[in-house]
């Protein structure tokens, strides 16, 4: 069953004081959170959250397309490396 | 920058008529055809690719010059080297991992900092995972303009501008 629209996203309070306290302050950082079940809300968007995967903490610059989803689905507990064969990274 | 990619390898015989259980290592696993002939790690053999269907965990392929399933058999194992330039050329901004995997790492002050461990993306922004000198754990910088102005390949080096709390004191 999924929640109620009425209780609106659910966010952990520290967390949005942390990104409000960053966004004010303007500086280019890594806000360390350890809320992975935090709802990633519009003012989010732009700031980069150092998300815990119960072993470090994984950059997740936010953006547009991430708004509804939960910090913890961009930082896996698992690392899978793989071969790099002819797989691109984008810098953007 | 390597001259050779590792796309591939071969997981055994597939049926007694001289098919081959293909793996394939590259983004959309079916181009694996498309970088053939492929070597193997000595670069002693190179075989032509011909997939023939897919099947669980990989491709049914035929080889050239392997027509037996006793020769199948004897390849098990064997990883399937391709060309560096082979590659697609890429625009600006866009870099096969290969290429970035080993590279040195330099700050704005032009210390070095370690060197490229591995590429990673979690949905996200793609990551680079640094391993610095001294340290056991490696470090996670998001592969961005800002957080990385330059990639030079051809020196080997990028140079890095991390955010605060990014690297450890």
């Amino acid at each position: 069953m999924s929640r109620s629209v009425w209780k609106g996203p659910f966010v952990d309070a520290y967390v949005l004081k942390k990104a409000e306290a960053s966004r004010e302050s303007g500086r280019n950082e890594v806000i360390k959170i350890w809320s992975r079940r935090s709802t990633i809300l519009p003012q989010f968007v732009g700031l980069t959250f150092g998300v815990y995967n119960g072993q470090k903490h994984i950059p997740v610059n936010v953006s547009e397309d991430m708004i509804g989803q939960k910090f913890g689905e961009y930082a896996p507990t698992r690392t899978y490396y793989g071969h790099a064969a002819d797989k691109k990274a984008k810098r953007k | 920058m390597s001259a050779r990619v590792c796309v591939g390898a071969i997981a055994g015989a597939f049926g007694v008529q001289g098919e081959v259980r293909l793996k394939s290592f590259t983004a959309d696993p079916q181009a694996i055809e498309d970088y053939a002939p492929l070597e193997t790690e000595d670069g002693a053999r190179s075989f032509e690719v011909q997939i023939t269907r897919a099947i669980k965990q990989g491709f049914a392929a035929r080889l050239s010059n392997v027509r037996s399933k006793e020769d199948a058999d004897a390849l098990k194992g064997m990883r399937l080297y391709a060309p560096r330039d082979r590659l697609p050329s890429l625009p600006d901004d866009e870099f096969y991992h290969a290429d970035l995997i080993g590279l040195a790492v330099f700050d704005t002050g032009g210390a070095e900092i370690g060197k490229v461990h591995a590429v990673q993306n979690h949905g996200a922004d793609d990551l680079l995972e640094l391993k610095l000198p001294g340290h056991s754990a490696t470090v996670l910088l998001p592969f961005t303009l800002a957080a990385v102005p330059t990639v030079d390949l051809t020196a080997g080096r990028i140079v890095i501008d991390p955010p605060e709390g990014t690297l450890p004191e």
